[in-house]
């Protein structure tokens, strides 16, 4: 998914551009440009990056034009490279095109077009368009008429806007299959894939049906029909409603919206193919000790890694966090250092990979930003395909980053053989089933967590207590509360607890215990020795378990049941219930739940 | 858009208050739960409104004259002999063109924020129909609305059997197409068949995060008041009020036209004093009270947590604590609602044969419109007094 917008108005629009190009920043952020009219030539301007990012560095705004397109990218497929960034421009510099969609049948055209003598800069489908309006303006000397035929070869999706030196006071736009809309103001016209790219501006809109493209001025707008040429009187949309809303899909925040959409982010994980996995499987077999790294809630990933290794390949792979790595680890050319980011941008997680190239140690991360710096300096990289997170508090990340850890482990412990291939293909089953239980938690515990979470939400001390696999949970719960609601929670290992913080349990002390399936026999044992532990100090126990109900009578002060579930699946069962809890927490007590204070998504500085 | 409002039903559950008035007339923090619904109804930019009215209608109906003025185009439609939801949504078939979507809201619900302003942005994101739901903090409350990622109801069970469900509730607002009515009438009528056959064809959710409250017995009058009142930005005394001297005023507080405030009382906001009300000499007054039009207090006397509608009057040195008083209650002097138990368990509601269980440590009494208590009464936690219910004072000292 991209965005694109365009601005023409009176005055200088390069501010309405960025706001309306970073309101769009939703449907991705990791590269950025944009082209001006400036007197009668076009300026392009792009890099890798988010909007804010690219603005800053490049000096957009510096720039005064009264008319321009933007796009901000999201590579699904393609490198995310300077040289891929949309706008484009035709070989004369005169037409510049940004795009959403994808042209299936641009090898041909672009084939076609080389025989002509164009060249290109690019490896995307976008790159042909500017240049078929150029060719085509060659013969028609109307802008217009190079667009329509240009839209006669095209062939698959498209949301696009040009703007030509030819005719430097109107903004051309098509549309088939992908989001277009018009936004009009008085003395200033907009388009873009859906109206939070103007709506601080205008709440007229005018709706692009597929086949239609548009010409707009500052002070006129018109609409036609592809085919016939024919203009077509379109009604005037009034749009009465925020985009704020309409960005979250009517979610009231997205941190809640991403929490939803973890069954799809786990199952775009458990489709990812055996091939990079097995690549890196290798690596980690190859060599003589793997590192993994990782700073804040994908530290714990890490952590949550290091059992599962040990767990599923009888492997011990050390978790260290990222910000301490370089004063620990000792790395050497037999070292592997398998790190795990999100943006992957995070500054000590890539001060951490810097320091293991150096020591020449071989690199891989798991990264959700194609392009983004660790993708792009590590030996090899697995792409989790959760799509952009914009919460700051990260959750479907964190899910997706536990599943492909796990797979990594099946497929070690496969390959060791640690696992029998049944073994194998019984937990890989069992992975299988995990979006659909997420899907059921999510529909069906909801309310139980909601209610306690507002009940306690006055609670001043949380401790986050697991064994085995449920710690790392602990710790990441923990981090949820105390990022997203401001309230202090300390996860634990639960054998931890005696020795020395127990004294700190009366009553006003409230402990969630995160407790294995019962299958997990010693596990679960030694974890409702520790709920013991504290209900005898006057404690308050909330005890997240999968046992029946009435089977822990008056074990806990509150309980929350989970369906039956494999041991495997449980750690992440149990960290969406973590999630919500501290969402229900932070809602109750009216926080700013997408953009914590002191906090931003991604972590670029030391 | 037009919208319709649900206020037929008579209640049973709400007495002895909805003995005398439909739920949407109960009147806390200085207004009704219908103009409260009215009014965000107006913000979110709807005017043609349609109340289902029935059980004692003429109070609705008059409520209804007297904001005719409002730039608002109210009429109503008398449910009649029919029963059930479903039926009371049918009479307003004829008032939604085909193809017309509509607002459906039951008038027993209370949000201090704009329920409506959200539901209609939903309906616009999805361009279908939508329904509201939220999760309640009660226990009792939850139903079942399954959803998926993109927020389209998958599923729809509004009594759930099994305790392992608990889920987001229906917060009894939608948005519906005309195509309902038939639907509806398809279904004999049956609102949850109907909505469930919604379902199938494609619905959406629209979450609502702040406060929301069904209201179903009367200890949720009070929670109400709160609702209302958590939600005061300032505190607004009318130029016409009276405040004597050494009077101590905190929190927000709303005084409003002609009241007479003595001196040496003590306000502890939030709370409201209504139109013409008077609060004698060193009256304690403290939160989340919520005192009526034309009501008298006598001096020395302390009021917490409760609502006293209309021209109720409560005699010198008594005390209402966590109780609803009923219009033109009259309470003798040295009256009082006792709101514990000696060991703070849970207090129940009794009313007639049955019993209800609250959850609630500290309640005291519902006393009926124009019940009569006698000077010098305690009164137990939990009861509920019938309306015209007359009980005669209390004296340790007689002629006998």
């Amino acid at each position: 998914m991209c965005g694109i917008n365009a601005v023409v108005g009176m005055g200088n629009i390069t501010r309405a551009l960025f706001e309306g190009i970073r309101n769009l920043e939703y449907r991705g952020y990791d590269s950025c440009g944009v082209a001006l009219m400036d007197e009668k030539s076009i300026v392009i301007k792009k890099n890798i990056g988010g909007v804010e990012e690219f603005f800053r560095k490049e000096h957009v705004l510096e720039i005064k034009s009264q008319m321009g397109i933007a796009h901000t990218r999201w590579a699904t497929h393609g490198k995310v490279t300077r040289n891929n960034t949309h706008p484009f421009a035709s070989c004369d510099g005169r037409f510049a095109v940004v795009h959403n969609g994808i042209i299936s049948n641009y090898r041909q055209l672009r084939d076609q077009l080389k025989k002509e003598g164009h060249s290109f800069d690019s490896e995307t489908d976008t790159e042909v368009i500017p240049h078929l309006l150029e060719k085509f303006y060659k013969v028609t000397k109307s802008p217009e008429a190079a667009l329509v035929k240009t839209l006669h070869l095209l062939e698959g999706s498209f949301a696009i806007a040009f703007i030509s030196s030819y005719d430097p006071e109107h903004i051309y736009c098509a549309k088939r299959e992908s989001p277009l809309m018009l936004g009009i103001g008085d003395e200033i016209k907009f388009i873009g894939s859906d109206f939070n790219a103007f709506i601080d501006y205008t709440k007229n809109a005018v709706i692009i049906d597929d086949g239609e493209y548009a010409v707009i001025s500052r002070d006129s707008y018109v609409v036609k029909n592809a085919l016939t040429g024919q203009e077509i009187t379109k009604p005037i949309t009034q749009l009465d409603w925020d985009s704020e809303t309409s960005k979250k899909g009517g979610y009231p925040h997205y941190m809640l919206k991403e929490i939803y959409e973890q069954p799809q982010t786990v199952a775009n994980v458990l489709g990812l193919g055996a091939a990079p996995l097995d690549e890196l499987v290798e690596m980690i077999y190859e060599s003589r000790q793997t590192h993994l790294t990782g700073v804040g809630s994908t530290y714990y990933v890490a952590n949550f890694a290091k059992y599962v290794f040990a767990w599923l390949a009888r492997e011990f792979v050390p978790a260290t966090s990222s910000d301490e790595f370089v004063s620990l680890a000792s790395v050497d050319a037999d070292s592997l250092v398998l790190a795990v980011s999100q943006s992957g941008e995070t500054y000590d997680t890539l001060t951490a990979l810097k320091f293991a190239r150096e020591k020449k140690a071989k690199t891989a991360a798991v990264v959700n930003v194609m392009g983004s710096s660790i993708a792009r300096l590590v030996d090899k990289v697995i792409l989790q395909g959760s799509g952009p997170e914009i919460c700051v508090i990260s959750t479907k990340a964190v899910i997706s980053q536990m599943t492909v850890m796990t797979l990594l482990a099946l497929r070690l412990g496969l390959k060791k053989k640690v696992l029998t291939k049944k073994a194998f293909d019984r937990h890989l089953a069992e992975l299988g089933e995990l979006p659909a239980i997420i899907q059921g938690i999510l529909n069906e515990r909801s309310g139980f967590i909601h209610r306690i979470a507002h009940r306690y939400a006055h609670t001043k001390h949380w401790l986050y207590l697991g064994r085995g696999m449920y710690y790392p949970v602990a710790l990441e719960s923990a981090l949820k509360m105390k990022e997203v609601a401001y309230v202090h929670a300390e996860g634990m290992p639960g054998g931890f607890l005696k020795h020395g913080t127990l004294a700190l349990i009366d009553d006003s002390i409230y402990s969630i215990v995160f407790i294995p399936p019962r299958e997990d026999k010693d596990l679960h044992q030694s974890t409702l020795h520790c709920v013991e532990e504290i209900r005898a100090r006057a404690g308050f126990v909330l005890g997240i378990h999968f046992d029946e109900r009435g089977k822990n009578k008056d074990l806990f002060s509150e309980e929350l049941i989970l369906p039956p579930v494999s041991p495997l699946v449980a750690p992440f069962i149990q960290l969406v219930i973590g999630q919500l809890f501290s969402y229900f927490t932070a809602t109750t007590l009216k926080r700013n739940v997408d953009k914590p204070r002191s906090l931003a998504k991604s972590v670029t500085v030391g | 858009m037009k919208a319709i409002i649900l206020a037929a039903g008579n209640a049973p559950n709400l007495t002895p208050f909805s003995d005398t008035r439909p739920i949407a007339m109960v009147r806390v923090a200085g207004r009704t739960l219908f103009d409260n619904t009215l009014d965000l109804l107006k913000q979110s930019g709807i005017h043609d409104i349609f109340v289902v009215v029935e059980h004692q209608k003429e109070k609705l109906i008059s409520a209804m004259g007297e904001r005719d003025e409002d730039g608002l185009n109210l009429h109503y439609v008398e449910q009649g002999r029919s029963r059930g939801i479903g039926r009371a949504v049918l009479k307003v078939k004829d008032k939604i063109q085909p193809g017309e979507y509509f607002l459906l809201v039951y008038g027993d619900t209370l949000t201090a924020q704009n329920i409506f302003t959200k539901v209609q942005q939903s309906f616009h994101s999805f361009k279908a129909p939508v329904a509201s739901i939220c999760l309640p903090p009660s226990n009792q409350m939850f139903g079942n609305v399954f959803l998926n990622a993109q927020m389209k109801i998958t599923r729809l069970i509004e009594k759930p059997k099994s305790d392992n469900l608990g889920n987001y509730v229906l917060s009894g607002v939608f948005i519906l197409p005309a195509s309902f009515f038939n639907l509806l009438e398809k279904n004999g009528a049956n609102m949850e068949k109907a909505l469930n056959k919604t379902v199938q064809e494609g619905m959406y959710a629209s979450m609502w995060e702040d406060e929301w409250l069904d209201i179903v017995y009367p200890w949720q009058i009070l929670e109400a008041n709160k609702v209302l009142m958590d939600s005061w930005q300032t505190s607004r005394i009318s130029k016409s009020a009276t405040l004597e001297a050494n009077l101590t005023i905190q929190g927000t507080v709303v005084i409003d036209d002609g009241a007479v405030v003595k001196a040496g009382a003590v306000l502890e906001g939030p709370c409201y004093i209504g139109k013409g009300t008077y609060v004698g000499n060193n009256s304690l007054v403290r939160s989340y009270s919520s005192l009526g039009n034309q009501c008298s207090v006598g001096y020395g006397v302390e009021l917490k947590n409760c609502v006293v509608l209309d021209g109720a009057r409560i005699g010198r040195l008594s005390f209402i604590g966590d109780s609803v008083v009923g219009e033109g209650v009259d309470i003798g002097a040295g009256s009082m609602t006792v709101n514990r138990s000696i060991d703070l368990t849970p207090i129940s509601v009794k009313s007639g044969k049955k019993s209800l269980p609250t959850g609630l440590s500290k309640l005291g009494a519902f006393i009926g419109d124009a019940a009569i208590i006698g000077a010098g009464n305690t009164i137990q936690p939990g009861m509920v007094v019938p309306p015209g219910k007359t009980w005669s004072a209390c004296y340790s000292i007689t002629h006998r």
